[in-house]
């Protein structure tokens, strides 16, 4: 009987379309999700498999979590059905048992939501399978991952959901109640989730969440790129009690419906109904009567306004319906629901919220909902095709005298009604999300912008293209796998080389919103774009409206001659009309992109620098002039994107011999136009296409010798490029510098290709490696195209925006109606330096040097951001006195914080100009005073490198980044301590550390100590924090200090050959006691980890009030190599031991020597201890931190 | 005036080769209308065809001095179909629906429509369930509504196929009455397999069959010129075949449990017995004559 049951309910939804239905929309999100690098599922995929088993447990973890709703509709409809139809009683005085019935329904049922997930696995394997995946990022596959991620990971989730639901429509027999129980328990459980991440225990939390995911991210959170793409979790440990844990939770669920569920009939619904029922019932058995009432003869008209209003009648009508259908509901709920998700999370930097700013909204609500809008659409679109057909009421409505215009257009239109619903929940979802953080500037306008400019018009035009299809190929399924491959077609063209806009249908030019800038003017070319594929649409439902079936003509023949009929002048007027507009704006749209532009694509593009570097990389090492002095007038052109740059370099020949030749580079991308003026030189090569022009000099440049180059150039934007535009120039926030704006001596390789895979395809070797610090040739240069530099530059812009550079102001005048600003540097600066114009609102104040100097400070920023600013000026007052107190004084008369648009995160440090991003400081929420307090570290990181870089700056080998970043961390990290105390620095270091381990996690060539970094961020800025944290604990802040001073005292403005982070780490040897020195090399020289591990804890109260704690640990200690493998070498440090009373104060800290791999200390504290442990402020790299103290 | 619904030299083979209509032509004036013919003779897409639904390869329809085939937004606006087999929206209400259907009947007045729409349910007994979902509705509540949305908007041309299928005996004589009411001045064709319903109702019929037109005229007519043709016998089972071959069966039937042969003669049969010829007799044996032409 049980099998019985079972196996009609499994019959029965695989009967029903729902089950396909959400088949294909699960496939089709994995296969996004794999095929595409916009549809993120859980986070990116980054560098490793497409297909890895860690991309795969992601996927089906993250789709079990949507598969709460999609079982859950199963399962209620399961226990519910009986109910709604009425045949409740049928079952229940029958024969079977409760536990039959319910068990029969609930395993039928469950079968069927677990098969959703075959094509959650197709849609991964498919989409591994297109020909675009780059073959060097698939693994070979393996079956196994699939298998275990759907038993493991996936079958335990969904039992708990479906036993939570089924119990729940069993017993309220509700549906409304069943399925706001599900929004409510994922919602929840989000929730619950991110109170988990703050515990202490990691484990518990891992075990308290029940779809596993704290229990996968701790196990896998420092997986390397080998372990992700090679292993699947071990189901051990708390992973799989978490397992076994909510599994019998479910079947607990389970048991308790079968025994509170009571046999008995209907609804609370349908019993109130039934009293009407019986009357009915009564009627309807009435004797006939002759009813010779006459029909009234109502008025009937047609045409003209009827139409309108019958055409209008048919819209309400098929909106209704789609609004009315449960898998709308499904898919429009998981778009809301993802929408919530992603926003929580989205933009945090240290775990600090930001501003959710409408900008940032629109993003989060493009990649979140983008994908469900389009699923809902393209799905409609065939449903409402074919709705009367479905339910055969085709001949019925088809026979009725409404035009056939008004027949499709109603159709499409209520699509269109649909689909713009849909938005509108989610703009609501966003200012909803904006309101509950307590943000209430709801920017109707760029919401208004975001969603009905950029992604309406996209959905819009793929409504109308699976309507088309669906018309005129006039096969369900067919037309269903036409629009996949339409969409399979779109990722695979741009692989195939075939990039061009014009021929990808529905495609718009990218675009980023900023604050300051708006859409800019990416809208202009957007508009344009959505002109013309309006236009096309119009031709295609021309044509659709030919070839719409009306009646039960089906054969293509027939339908041609009916269209032939249909072929009227309005038709061929629309068709002549659409098509020759059509055609007329992709002119405009090619003149813009292929002839005021130059149209390259990628590859195209990527072919160009592999050529650049084939041919120049070898004049890289060839003796040339430096610049020691630059005079630039630079006139910016804010609202026709244009800049215009005169300018003389002095050049300078610093080597032993003459130079007969002059290399000159330039970057043609964003220097569209360059001419040279080089006295009495001439020619040898020009090459315009990469960038490298050849001049023999009149007479060989003598050693010491100088002279100058005179240049103009600049760049003009015109019309619109196919591709990415520049975003440099802008109407308001322009920011450009002068690696990519001005000519530079020598071979440049800031633009040769980084990816391995890209350089492989191009046939160029991988990237050369940092040369050794003892390499002198090296440390000749610093990496720049000039040494220590003297700049003159006259900046001009439009008269309401404020044009900045490095320097010191000289005079600032209008003339011609445009506003011009005079700088000039005070202090030598490097050979890299920036222009910036916005409208700007100043903030000034100012900051007295030791020697009563009046340094002003200024932040330059955009009228709606001024949250931080006064958080970025204090910053800056307390950084600079940290550094002239410990370190120098500082050089420049002046400290500028300029805001630019997010168009790029990074704050960058100029000589006194600190150019900072809105999207990473300005913006941030620092509200909650518990929070990192993230815009204060970045300015003081900033502000520190106008020692570390514009003081002092390495020769361009292993390690020099060490000396610029590391060494600006450790100056914001001692400002930031003087300003929120140690126990915020550990909460910020925790951060550090773990971006370090999971940035060890994603290195591909070799992991290096410190002292010979490659520039790698990973070691520079996140190892760096946690060794110099560390080493100032061993030595001390004021011994650290001392060597630095002495540091930049020998080596500041230093001309080549440049220092290393190797002599840097000799100055802190000399001010370090003996017993530390083996401890500098393990922090500078090598690799190393500890496993650190508190594990009993007591304490007795002595008679005294006094506590004796007694703790026993265990460590060890790992030394890695390049490669990520590790190796257990004997432990002889001093490590932290600690106690902590109530609110984590102090009561004990000591540094123990440790010289075994367990050893137990007893100290004795006043005041009574919470908890307890080995280096209890984690600053020693450690992978499991949280298990170092122990509560008591 | 009277109006009248000509069909000319109607020809329409399938795709799949079946030859549908051929050359059928039909004169059809106010009035009820029967189209007897067994499954597959062409009559649903006779229907069809003049409901504007499909398309013929050859030949004329007109009704009045409309095109059929041509004008086809003409005729929808004269028109009341009800398809053989139809479904609905399963979560709109019968009322709903109904309403809906009258806009699209040029109804453009919301109390004129209000009124016609309650008088329609009314009078197909569906008034009291109106504001139910149609997906609840059973089989004879649903061709119920069938038959109200073929009468919405003073239709002049009803046609109407299978109409009874699924309808209880009381509702069926409702319908029927309901129909003859109507059909006084407009054109009603009734297409069905049900013989009593055509005699009962129709003042004229046709047969068609393969495609073809066997006859067309008054039942009444048809029924007098076979009178003292039509002769009976009871015989058993082994016997039958014997006389199938020395007669023309046209028929042959359970009564009571004996089988009752029905054969046509010009002159009486040994051991037959004369009767009234019945429209079903007319009909049998036009179908007979066809098929004995056909071999």
């Amino acid at each position: 009987m049980f099998r019985a049951i079972a196996a009609f309910e499994l019959k029965y939804h695989l009967k029903s379309p729902l089950f396909y239905i959400l088949l294909i929309v699960f496939s089709l999100i994995t296969f996004g999700g794999t095929t595409s690098d916009s549809v993120t599922l859980g986070g990116a995929v980054g560098n490793i498999n497409r297909n890895a088993p860690f991309v795969i447990m992601q996927f089906l973890m993250v789709m079990s979590v949507f598969g709460v709703l999609s079982t859950t509709a199963f399962v209620a409809s399961a226990v519910h059905r009986d109910f709604e139809l009425g045949t409740d009683g049928l079952f229940f005085s029958s024969p079977v048992r409760k536990w039959q019935y319910l068990g029969g329904r609930f395993v039928g049922s469950f079968i069927v939501a677990t098969l959703i997930y075959l094509g959650v696995i197709a849609g991964i394997i498919l989409g591994s399978l297109m020909p675009w995946i780059d073959k060097a990022r698939l693994g070979p596959f393996d079956f196994y991952p699939y298998f275990y991620s759907l038993f493991v990971m996936v079958v335990p989730n969904l039992l708990l959901a479906g036993a939570i639901f089924f119990a729940i429509a069993a017993l309220t027999r509700s549906l409304m109640a069943t399925y706001a129980g599900a929004v409510f328990f994922i919602v929840a459980s989000a929730v619950s989730s991110s109170m988990l991440e703050d515990m202490e225990n990691e484990a518990i939390a891992a075990l308290l969440d029940p779809f596993g995911f704290a229990a996968f991210q701790i196990s896998t959170r420092y997986w390397t790129v080998f372990q992700r793409n090679t292993q699947v979790l071990p189901l051990e440990g708390v992973y799989l009690w978490n397992r076994i844990l909510w599994t019998a939770v479910a079947l607990l669920i389970l048991g308790f419906a079968v025994w509170r569920f009571k046999f008995t009939t209907g609804t609370r619904k349908t019993r109130k109904k039934a009293g009407k029922r019986n009357t009915k019932l009564v009627e309807e058995l009435q004797p006939i009567q002759r009813i010779t009432l006459t029909l009234p003869k109502p008025a009937q008209t047609f045409g003209g306004m009827a139409s309108v209003r019958q055409f209008l009648a048919r819209v309400k009508l098929e909106a209704a319906m789609i609004f009315k259908s449960i898998p709308f509901v499904i898919m429009l709920s998981l778009g809301v629901l993802n929408i919530w998700g992603n926003s929580t999370a989205f933009g945090n930097m240290f775990g600090t919220a930001i501003y959710p700013v409408t900008g940032i909204m629109i993003n989060v609500i493009q990649g979140a909902f983008g994908l469900f809008a389009l699923l809902i659409t393209a799905f409609y679109a065939g449903d409402i095709v074919w709705r009367e057909r479905t339910i055969k009421l085709d001949q019925v409505s088809d026979a009725m005298p409404l035009p056939t215009w008004a027949q499709w257009a109603a159709k499409l239109t209520a699509l269109f009604f649909v689909i713009l619903a849909t938005l509108a929940s989610a703009v609501v979802t966003g200012i909803v999300i904006q309101a509950a953080r307590g943000y209430f500037n709801f920017e109707l306008g760029v919401y208004a912008k975001g969603m009905f400019v950029e992604l309406l018009p996209f959905l819009l035009f793929i409504a109308t293209f699976s309507f088309v299809v669906q018309v005129l190929f006039n096969q369900k399924f067919v037309g269903f796998l036409a629009v996949l491959v339409y969409f399979i077609l779109g990722n695979a063209l741009p692989a195939m080389d075939f990039e061009h806009l014009l021929y990808r249908f529905a495609s718009q030019p990218q675009s980023t919103w900023s604050d300051m800038n708006g859409y800019g003017h990416f809208m202009k070319s957007i508009l344009v774009f959505n002109l013309y594929w309006a236009l096309f649409c119009l031709a295609l439902l021309a044509i659709a409206h030919l070839l719409w079936v009306r009646g039960t003509e089906s054969g293509f023949r027939q339908r041609l001659r009916i269209a032939r009929q249909r072929f009227g002048k309005p038709v061929a007027a629309a068709l002549a009309l659409s098509l020759i507009a059509f055609a007329g704006t992709g002119c405009y749209i090619y003149y813009n992109t292929n002839v005021l532009n130059e149209y390259r694509t990628t590859n195209q593009e990527e072919e160009r620098r592999a050529n650049a570097e084939k041919k120049y990389k070898k004049f890289q090492e060839i003796l040339q002039p430096k610049v020691t002095d630059v005079q630039a007038d630079v006139d910016i052109y804010p609202e026709r994107r244009a800049i215009d740059i005169r300018g003389v370099y002095t050049l300078r020949n610093k080597t032993p011999k003459p130079i007969a030749e002059l290399h000159v580079t330039h970057n043609p991308m964003t220097l569209r136009h360059l001419k040279l003026e080089i006295p009495g030189a001439r020619v040898k090569s020009d090459d315009r296409t990469h960038g490298y022009a050849i001049y023999t000099l009149a007479q060989p440049l003598a050693p010491g010798a100088t002279t100058t180059m005179k240049f103009r150039g600049g760049f003009a934007a015109k019309g619109f490029p196919n591709g990415a535009t520049n975003t440099n120039i802008v109407a308001n926030g322009t920011f450009f510098n002068s690696i990519s704006y001005f000519p530079q001596i020598g071979y440049n390789s800031e633009d040769e290709l980084q990816d391995r895979n890209e350089r492989r395809k191009h046939g160029l070797q991988p990237i050369q490696r940092m040369k050794k610090p003892d390499d002198m040739q090296a440390r000749m240069s610093n990496g720049l195209a000039s040494d220590w530099m003297n700049l003159d530059t006259t900046v001009s812009t439009s008269p309401d925006q404020l044009a900045l550079a490095p320097g010191y102001l000289q005079k600032e005048w209008t003339q011609n109606g445009r506003r011009y600003f005079h700088y000039k540097t005070t202090a030598p600066i490097l050979g890299l330096w920036s222009y910036l114009s916005a409208k700007y609102t100043v903030k000034r104040d100012s900051w007295t040097s030791p020697k009563g100097e009046k340094i002003p400070i200024e932040i330059y920023y955009d009228a709606k951001h001024a949250y931080n600013v006064d958080r970025m000026i204090d910053a800056t007052k307390k950084s600079l006195d940290y550094f002239t107190a410990n370190f120098s004084p500082y050089q420049h008369k002046q400290v500028r914080i300029l805001e630019f648009p997010g168009y790029a995160r990074f704050a960058q440090s100029f000589p006194n100009t600190i150019p900072f991003s809105e999207s990473i400081g300005f913006i941030a929420d620092l509200r909650d005073k518990e929070e990192i307090d993230y815009v204060f570290y970045i300015t003081a990181h900033e502000v520190a490198h106008q020692w570390w870089a514009h003081q002092v700056i390495g020769g361009n080998v292993q390690g020099s980044t060490m000396l610029v970043e590391t060494m600006a961390q450790y100056s914001a990290l001692m400002v930031m301590e003087k300003e929120y105390g140690r126990e915020k620095m550990q909460k910020f270091l925790r951060y550090e550390l773990d971006r370090y381990l999971a940035g060890r996690g994603g290195e591909l060539v070799a992991e290096m100590p410190l002292v010979l970094v490659e520039n790698q961020q990973y070691i520079h800025y996140r190892k760096g924090s946690l060794v110099t944290y560390a080493l100032r604990d061993y030595i001390g802040e004021a011994a650290v200090n001392r060597a630095l001073a002495k540091f930049i005292r020998d080596k500041a403005f230093q001309e080549p050959p440049y220092t290393t982070a190797t002599e840097l780490v000799q100055y802190l040897r000399s001010e370090a006691p003996p017993e530390h020195q083996e401890t500098i090399t393990d922090l500078f020289e090598r690799i190393v980890l500890y496993d650190l591990q508190a594990r009993e804890v007591s304490a007795t109260k002595r008679p005294d009030g006094k506590y004796a704690v007694k703790i026993r640990v265990t460590t060890a200690k790992l030394r890695g190599d390049a490669q990520g493998e590790e190796k257990p070498v004997p432990i002889n440090d001093l490590v932290d031991i600690g106690v902590l009373g109530e609110k984590d104060k102090v009561l004990f800290t000591e540094k123990r020597r440790i010289t075994k791999p367990e050893e137990t200390f007893e100290v004795i504290v006043n005041g009574e201890p919470k908890k307890a442990g080995i280096d209890p402020f984690n600053k020693l790299i450690d992978r499991n931190p949280k298990d170092n103290v122990k509560s008591l | 005036m009277s109006l009248e619904l000509r069909i000319d030299g109607l020809s329409k083979t399938y795709p799949n080769g079946v030859q549908a209509l051929q050359n059928v032509s039909l004169s059809i004036p106010t009035g009820m209308f029967g189209l007897l013919g067994p499954n597959g003779a062409g009559k649903s897409t006779l229907m069809r065809t003049i409901a504007t639904l499909q398309e013929a390869d050859s030949g004329s329809i007109t009704l009045g001095n409309i095109d059929v085939l041509q004008q086809k937004d003409e005729v929808r606006k004269v028109l009341g179909y009800l398809p053989q087999e139809f479904g609905v929206y399963p979560r709109v209400s019968a009322e709903t629906l109904l309403d809906h259907f009258a806009i699209l009947k040029g109804v453009q007045n919301r109390g004129e429509r209000r009124e016609v729409v309650a008088a329609l349910l009314r009078r197909v007994n569906l008034y009291e369930v109106r504001k139910q979902n149609l997906g609840t509705y059973s089989g004879g509540m649903r061709q119920r509504f069938g038959i109200a949305q073929a009468l919405l908007g003073n239709p002049k041309l009803i046609i109407v196929d299978e109409p009874t299928a699924g309808l209880d005996p009381g509702e069926r004589v409702r319908f029927h009455n309901l129909l003859a009411e109507i059909g006084e001045n407009v054109i009603i064709i009734l297409s069905t397999h049900i013989v009593e319903d055509v005699s009962d109702l129709c003042s004229r019929m046709a047969i068609i069959s393969h495609g073809r037109v066997l006859a067309e005229g008054d039942p009444a007519d048809a029924m007098r010129r076979m009178e003292g043709k039509i002769w009976r016998r009871v015989v058993s089972k082994e016997q039958l075949a014997a006389f199938q071959l020395e007669h023309a069966v046209i028929s042959t039937r359970l009564v009571g449990g004996k089988t009752v042969m029905h054969v046509f003669s010009e002159s009486q049969p040994e051991g037959f017995l004369p009767v009234t010829a019945s429209l079903e007799d007319v009909y049998f044996s036009t179908l007979h004559h066809a098929e004995e032409a056909a071999a």
